[in-house]
């Protein structure tokens, strides 16, 4: 129910005063919203979001943030779209600024008929298409309080991008409500200060059209949240982790989500501890996960060897970031693989997966949890910034394709059957069937010392050389098993591309506007990672005359691991490495293919 | 009946401190009566956290120094469970410190010894962080753990012991195992017990260890006194051994972190995870997330 907010009375909702032209009709459009910390902008995309949701389009948003509370630049530009996508438009449409330095930075991104919005209470502009409107002048005035300038800034965007009057407002009363009358009350005034300043400016309302799609039951969603909601419905209890961009809300979710499912999620002192205390739980038989970053996992290292050689099933969330050291916490790397693949001191089995999309965060996670118990040991869930942060739109997570998967763990009836429980039996394929402690009538030794079948510490050089088999074989007998990759384009094409991740969409988006100009290719996005997937990529790199293997990192880590599995498929792998901290746009993968 | 894993013989120098707190771990779990398979020993890295080998109940053999960590992971995953950690000087206050300091801000029911022999043994010697001014050239100052653990302000069971008196010793990890047990927090035991090889100070310690619960002013639900009893202890050439807190029963909200999460004490080992028990809660939250 709407209030009596609204003290500004109605105002034309039809095409602006001297609309000299007719408004361009947009089917994928961006717009950036630029300015300090603290001015609102992610509050503005929120809005647009959900605007453009509701108009059928899907919606996929990027943010530019520093690591500070509050001040230094941010932004975050938001594409809505009539296809599904999961990549930064190249070029922007509107610019809207709080900021000269917003605007300085957007303007690199504008498209050629791009405009500016901007706040001429705080600066001024003197370029084309820029318009310029008081906005926190206007709100400090009339409404008070000159922090609902975003929301001001909304109403302009609305005009100018011809929303529906209605259905804008609506928005706001979906986004403000709860947070009381009052804030309902001055949000919905200070939309109309800025659709009435825009709508008494010549040449601005109904600059485009946004046409509608059919996207349907679409929700905004981001990577951490898949994964969190992932952990719960594969039956994970158990989670420890420690602050960290960008992974913090892979925690935040499950804190909220958890307990009512007789779960646990604590905060730990740090890392060391966040992956020591799911080994613990993991042994006590709860599904047990931690999430990370890059410097979290060099941390972590010591404990995911740890818990492969004691084997007790452990998953790990890496949302990766710019590395190495601290790097640039708030920006997208994917240079974690290599020393994932080749975590540790020793040598030990792990599995590492990597999801390209939300929804196949969501499988993923499930299957990794699977696959950790099963297995009995590590599973790296590699992330990446912008699958982990960016916000899309996706269908509601699908439980149908949901098992939670016994693994070995014995029944009563099965190990009351046995003669002798060995914690570490010898088996075909690597793991031991097992029971978690407070089982009647039987007990057991877990040691990341090397051991024998019964736990015990064992440096006898021929059950030493039977251990490495047990647990190294693992990786070979699993191979198979794992989740294999997604194929996407022409399957008879002769150029390829090879990714994980997130380049997921521009990797998509390149492929479509070369099948626009007559060039059919193939993709093979990776799920798997570790054990290298040869059944799967050699078949693949025999179909094509050359793979670009399009990779966030400096060395072409993927590409590395490839050649090393599959030497006899060299000549055909080229990367594309991009490594400044932003996602790719398609175009640099298109120019990067004729460069190569 | 179904065959599982044996203790092994110790591998310990015959007179070694540690003896005694086996034997004391041994009986006091016999007198509280734990089932060994629902007993879970977490062990360090050293000579001391090999403990869980030496006894028939459930082990963990845990990296250097996160001992803490993964017994806390186990209580908090399974709360009936009876989980003691159990490990040196070194492990505990050296490599182990920042998780030593937060399970008392934890305050989760498990009951922690710390074999103290002021020395690294399995190294062969060197100074350790309680080791005194002049050990092996140690030239830092001996930390001490009962005033630390009585430096964090939270209601934990705190003591310390000799094992050259052995039965004291049961008796003190009697009271802290039901500490743990009627879900009441966290309980931290140092037991001073010596390295005859590199380290033998049977004989001084004996002299020197003053049970505080025969001082005037004892009062172990009182913890600036103890502090004072304790320093003055100190400052006097002795060891203050015995009881040193033993916070009153909680009375509105609970003490341990295990009752805080998990009121009922069915812990994320004993939730049904199963789709078909889970469904309709699952179908709730994931509309819920949208």
């Amino acid at each position: 129910m709407s209030t009596s907010a609204s003290q500004t009375g109605p105002l034309p909702t039809g095409s602006g005063p001297a609309g000299t032209r007719a408004p361009k009709e947009l089917s994928d459009l961006a717009v950036m919203i630029g300015g300090q910390g603290g001015d609102g902008t992610l509050t503005v995309s929120d809005l647009l979001g959900r605007y453009f949701l509701r108009r059928g389009l899907y919606v996929y948003t990027s943010r530019n943030v520093l690591s500070r509370i509050r001040g230094g630049h941010a932004d975050a530009c938001i594409r809505a779209c009539r296809e599904v996508t999961a990549a930064v438009k190249p070029e922007v449409d509107l610019l809207v600024g709080f900021d000269n330095e917003a605007v300085e930075l957007g303007r690199k991104e504008l498209s050629s008929d791009g405009a500016i919005i901007y706040d001429s209470s705080v600066f001024q502009l003197d370029l084309p298409n820029a318009y310029g409107f008081p906005f926190a002048t206007l709100v400090g005035g009339q409404v008070g309080q000159p922090i609902y300038k975003n929301t001001a800034a909304y109403g302009a965007i609305s005009v100018m991008m011809g929303f529906d009057p209605q259905l804008t407002r609506e928005v706001i009363e979906a986004r403000f409500t709860r947070r009381g009358p009052e804030a309902l009350e001055k949000n919905l005034k200070a939309l109309e200060i800025g659709r009435k300043a825009a709508l008494e400016r010549a040449g601005v309302a109904d600059r485009w059209k946004v046409l509608a799609g059919d996207a349907k039951d679409q929700v905004l969603t981001i990577g951490n949240q898949a994964v969190a909601l992932g952990f719960v419905v594969g039956g994970g209890r158990f989670f420890a982790g420690y602050p960290i961009t960008p992974a913090t809300e892979v925690m935040e979710y499950l804190m909220r989500y958890l307990p009512a499912f007789h779960g646990v999620v604590r905060q730990a002192e740090d890392e060391l501890a966040a992956i020591n205390m799911v080994i613990g739980a993991s042994y006590a038989g709860a599904r047990v996960m931690t999430s990370t970053s890059g410097p979290g996992l060099s941390l972590m290292t010591e404990g995911i060897g740890h818990a492969s050689t004691a084997e007790l099933p452990v998953v790990i969330a890496d949302c990766q970031r710019v590395g190495p050291s601290t790097g640039e916490p708030t920006r997208h790397e994917q240079s974690d693989l290599s020393h994932l693949a080749n975590l540790g001191h020793g040598e030990y089995p792990r599995f590492i997966l990597a999801p390209g999309t939300v929804d196949d965060c969501f499988q993923l996670t499930v299957d990794a949890l699977n696959l950790a118990e099963h297995w009995r040991l590590p599973v790296i869930l590699l992330l990446d910034q912008a699958l982990c942060q960016n916000t899309v739109s996706a269908p509601p997570y699908d439980l149908s394709k949901v098992r939670v998967e016994p693994g070995l763990r014995l029944s009563a009836e099965k190990l009351n059957a046995l003669e002798q429980y060995k914690y570490y039996q010898f088996t075909p394929d690597g793991p031991s069937p097992y029971t978690p402690p407070g089982t009647p009538g039987v007990i057991a030794q877990v040691t990341g010392n090397e051991h024998d079948e019964w736990g015990h510490v064992s440096v006898n050089p021929t059950n030493r050389n039977r251990m490495m088999d047990k647990r190294m074989g693992k990786m070979v007998h699993a191979r198979d098993q794992l989740p294999g990759p997604r194929m996407y384009g022409d399957p008879k094409a002769k150029v390829g591309f090879i990714g994980f991740g997130s380049t997921w969409g521009p990797i998509r988006e390149a492929q479509e506007t070369l099948r626009q100009g007559g060039v059919g290719t193939n993709f093979f996005q990776a799920r798997t990672l570790f054990p290298v997937q040869t059944h799967t990529l050699s078949p693949f790199l025999e179909s094509v005359d050359v793979a670009y293997v399009v990779e966030h990192n400096y060395t072409g880590q993927y590409a590395r691991l490839i050649r090393e599995a599959l030497p006899q498929h060299h000549a055909k792998l080229h990367s594309i490495l991009k490594y400044d901290g932003h996602s790719f746009r398609s175009p640099e993968i298109l120019r990067a293919m004729k460069g190569a | 009946m179904v065959q599982s894993v044996k203790s092994t013989p110790s591998t310990w120098c015959p007179g070694c401190g540690d003896f005694g707190t086996l034997a004391s771990v041994r009986n006091a779990a016999k007198e509280v009566g734990i089932p060994p398979h629902e007993e879970v020993l977490v062990g360090g890295i050293g000579c001391s956290g090999g403990i869980h080998n030496f006894l028939d109940v459930n082990g963990i053999h845990a990296l250097h120094g996160r001992l803490l960590a993964q017994a806390i992971g186990v209580k908090l995953a399974n709360p009936k469970l009876t989980v003691i950690a159990a490990g040196g000087d070194g492990d505990g206050y050296a490599i182990g410190m920042g998780h030593f300091m937060h399970a008392f801000k934890k305050n989760v029911s498990i009951l922690y010894i710390v074999m103290n022999n002021e020395t690294y043994g399995l190294t062969k010697g060197q100074a350790s962080p309680t080791s005194q001014l002049g050990f092996e050239g140690n030239v830092e100052n001996p930390f001490d753990a009962i005033l630390t653990a009585l430096s964090i302000p939270a209601p934990n069971f705190i003591a310390r012991t000799f094992s050259g008196d052995p039965r004291t010793m049961t008796q003190v990890f009697v009271e802290a195992l039901k500490f743990n047990r009627e879900n009441r927090g966290f309980a931290f035991v140092e037991d001073l017990s010596p390295c005859v090889t590199y380290n033998d100070t049977f004989k001084e310690w004996r002299q020197k260890v003053v049970d505080v619960a025969k001082l005037p002013g004892y009062d172990a639900t009182d913890r600036k006194a103890m502090f004072r009893l304790c320093l003055e202890t100190m400052d006097s050439g002795k060891i203050p051994i015995g009881v040193m807190h033993r916070p009153a029963p909680a009375v509105t909200t609970p003490n341990a972190l295990e009752l805080k999460l998990l009121p009922d004490l069915v812990g994320p080992a004993a939730a049904d995870i199963g789709l078909a028990a889970n469904l309709p809660a699952y179908q709730k939250l994931l509309k819920g997330a949208a």
